[in-house]
């Protein structure tokens, strides 16, 4: 029961923006603009579902991956996707619970083309240089752009990523152990490596979004901003990427594929091709080069054993 | 009334070491306590030492709503319930040539009263 | 002991040790097909622990097998062809109709069925392998079944509340159960050279495995009023290296990247 007469709106709003000012964190069951909880709805719920869906390409080596060692390597680090997905997913719902809605309207919405996954998610994997490289750059972006949020507002996600960038430190090793052993074997090996780098690049590009809703016709990142839930934009996070990885990449003998990339002392940044935005816009609307076979396989997942999920609501307690 | 859902909320609990307190961890779905103790400690705590688990379903907590957590705010006027009301017996002992019997000082002889023997 | 081992001794702990690390390997590679496609994301993350402890085990036996001058444990595991394997049956069956990238059709009934059956009788062989005569088995045999308990654990809660949930789950348990123990007469079976074992004292005998394992089954058949199964004879026994095409496909893939280039590291 509570004691205390009911504030306006006017006043919630009020008493909202000035926590967020004094870098309180927002927990669940706090009063919230609407505009913010449906910024947190669509960003974490995209970012879980994402985690979800991003198992499936590493998935493809998992039976394949060449020793023992590397077959567990990879399997823990796809288990901790489909984690991280837990992690999310949870935070998601909670705060989709005003809405009467739980995972599978989550699940539904994905199926049925409302709710997107990560464009990087939509690639094929082609080959086991594709699945090291996709544990050292785009985890490596994943990393960067989910440390970026470590401060969120909203306090639930705040400690989900704690959890999943603790992991993340693994995943980053993981994907550096696969690449090196690579690029120190022999030719073909070095090769693989090449060759993913020179096909993954595009996506790595597009991984932190457009620079601005100029680009594209849409940005969520000023809501984000605006509201803490996280820092920089994504060409700071682009760039942020760019600083960190290019020195590694060239260091140990590989070729980014865009002759003009430089950083420009002047500018104090990089400078790179873009890349097609046009091909972005496709794969946000779910026409990348894997985004049907992705959906359909999570779907047949989800539906062909829908009867287990009906069967043990008989065992509720 | 809701319709029953697979989807059940259980918050998980568990304890790193005999001795800790158990910590909460993080929230997991299952349908019931059974399946979500069988899933607790590979979602949460793969890569660290167990030695207890508890899972809660959330429809039994009770907590506080953001209003009443007003309830939770006191005034810095309460020195007479801690030592750091009593801090001045540090002096009068001295007087009369013994230590004050301080937190850290009590809380050592949780070792069997050997301390009592040098 | 160890260091004074005869050949005939040897050539039994070899056969003892295939069959351990073949089975393990086998049901663990079944269990990474399924990764991500789980019925439920928070069972996914817990079924996948308990198919990367089964590679563990299998990786203890092939580095046992490795110490025996047999070769790399990576080569064991992955470049024996099919007449070579000594895993039973039920794990080489698929997880269901079509390829694991593809369109997989795996069904979470048989999946639940066939890794309680296997979880027990795994049990019930590491129970009997910790007075083995050979002592790396048996201290291997004592590190595994600290594991083992949470694998045994799990799959006896799935297995248990779907036979009983509903009418459709229990009728969809019976069917799945039907299908594995088809396939099960080889899971407890040493094959032809289980005189020479037993005379070895590696393991017990396979009757006292098999009333271990009903030691371990009964209480759950009972719980859920289900009929305790009798093991058939085997229609091939894989111990004695007798597979399906299956197997063939498993170690096709499995070995894809690796057998691309066996001197390069990876």
């Amino acid at each position: 029961m509570s004691v205390v007469t009911q504030l306006s709106e006017q006043e919630l709003q009020e008493q909202f923006e000035a926590r967020i000012a004094a870098g309180e964190k927002i927990e669940v069951d706090d009063w919230m603009p609407e505009e913010y909880r449906l910024a947190l709805i669509k960003l974490i719920s995209m970012h879980g579902i994402s985690e979800i869906m991003g198992a499936l390409p590493e998935k493809e080596w998992v039976p394949k991956a060449p020793t023992l060692y590397r077959k567990l390597g990879i399997m823990a680090k796809v288990q901790d996707e489909m984690g991280h997905g837990q992690l999310l997913l949870r935070v998601a719902e909670d705060l989709l619970k005003p809405y009467g809605k739980n995972r599978g309207d989550l699940m539904i919405d994905l199926f049925e083309g409302r709710l997107k996954f990560h464009n990087v998610f939509h690639m094929e994997t082609k080959s086991w240089g594709d699945a090291g490289l996709i544990g050292w750059l785009v985890d490596g972006s994943a990393i960067i752009s989910q440390t970026n949020m470590l401060g969120s507002s909203y306090g639930p996600y705040a400690r989900a990523l704690q959890r999943i960038c603790a992991e993340e430190v693994f995943h980053a090793q993981h994907g550096e152990a696969i690449i090196m052993a690579l690029v120190e074997g022999t030719p073909e090996q070095r090769a693989l490596v090449q060759d993913a780098l020179n096909r993954w690049w595009e996506s790595l590009l597009f991984f932190f979004g457009p620079a601005s809703k100029d680009t594209t016709g849409t940005s969520k990142q000023d809501i984000t901003i605006k509201y803490k839930i996280r820092v920089q934009t994504n060409e700071e996070l682009r760039q942020s990427f760019l600083s960190k990885y290019i020195p590694r990449i060239q260091s140990i003998g590989l070729t980014v594929p865009d002759p003009t990339l430089h950083f420009d002392e002047a500018q104090n940044k990089w400078i790179y091709q873009e890349p097609n935005w046009e091909i972005f816009k496709k794969i946000q609307r779910n026409e990348g080069p894997c985004s049907q076979e992705r959906l359909a396989l999570r779907r047949s997942s989800y539906e062909n054993n829908a009867w287990v999920r009906e069967a043990l609501t008989a065992l509720v307690n | 009334m809701e319709k029953q859902s697979f989807y059940q909320e259980f918050e998980v609990f568990s304890k790193r070491t005999p001795t800790s307190n158990f910590q909460h961890q993080f929230s997991l779905l299952a349908p019931n306590g059974e399946m979500a103790l069988v899933m607790a400690q590979e979602n949460f705590m793969r890569r660290e030492p167990v030695v207890d688990i508890w899972v809660v379903n959330r429809k039994h907590l009770h907590g506080l709503t953001q209003v009443n957590k007003q309830a939770l705010q006191r005034l810095d006027n309460k020195d007479y319930r801690t030592t750091k009301g009593y801090g001045y017996l540090k002096k009068k002992w001295r007087h009369y040539e013994q230590v004050m019997l301080d937190e850290k000082e009590i809380l050592s002889w949780g070792g069997g009263g050997k301390k009592d023997d040098k | 002991m160890t260091n004074e081992i005869t050949p005939e001794y040897k050539k039994a702990v070899l056969t003892v040790l295939y069959q351990l690390a073949d089975d393990d390997y086998l049901f663990s590679y079944r269990g990474s097909e399924w990764l991500g496609l789980a019925p439920h994301i928070e069972e996914d993350v817990a079924f996948s622990s308990i198919t990367q402890d089964t590679m563990g085990h299998a990786k203890l036996y092939y580095t046992l097998l490795e110490e025996l001058g047999e070769g790399s444990a990576d080569s064991l595991a992955q470049l024996r062809p099919k007449e070579e394997r000594c895993n039973s049956l039920l794990v080489e069956r698929p997880n269901g109709e079509g390829y694991y990238k593809e369109a997989p059709n795996y069904d979470w009934g048989y999946a639940v069925a066939r890794n309680y059956i296997y979880t027990t009788a795994k049990k019930a062989k590491i129970d009997a392998l910790k007075a083995s005569s050979y002592a790396p088995i048996r201290e291997v045999a004592v590190k595994i079944s600290t594991e083992l308990y949470y694998h045994q654990m799990h799959w006896t809660t799935w297995f248990t509340q779907l036979c009983t949930a509903t009418e459709e789950s229990r009728s969809r348990m019976m069917k799945a159960l039907q299908e594995v123990i088809k396939d099960a007469g080889d899971l407890l079976s040493f094959g032809k050279s289980v005189k020479h074992i037993t005379a070895c004292e590696l393991i017990e005998s396979e009757v006292a495995i098999k009333e271990r394992w009903l030691a371990i089954v009964t209480p759950t058949f009972e719980a859920v009023e289900i009929a305790i199964p009798v093991l058939p004879d085997p229609i091939i026994n894989g111990r004695d290296g007798q597979h399906t095409d299956d197997l063939t496909s498993a170690i096709e893939t499995m070995s894809e990247v690796y057998r691309s280039d066996l001197a390069a590291s990876w």
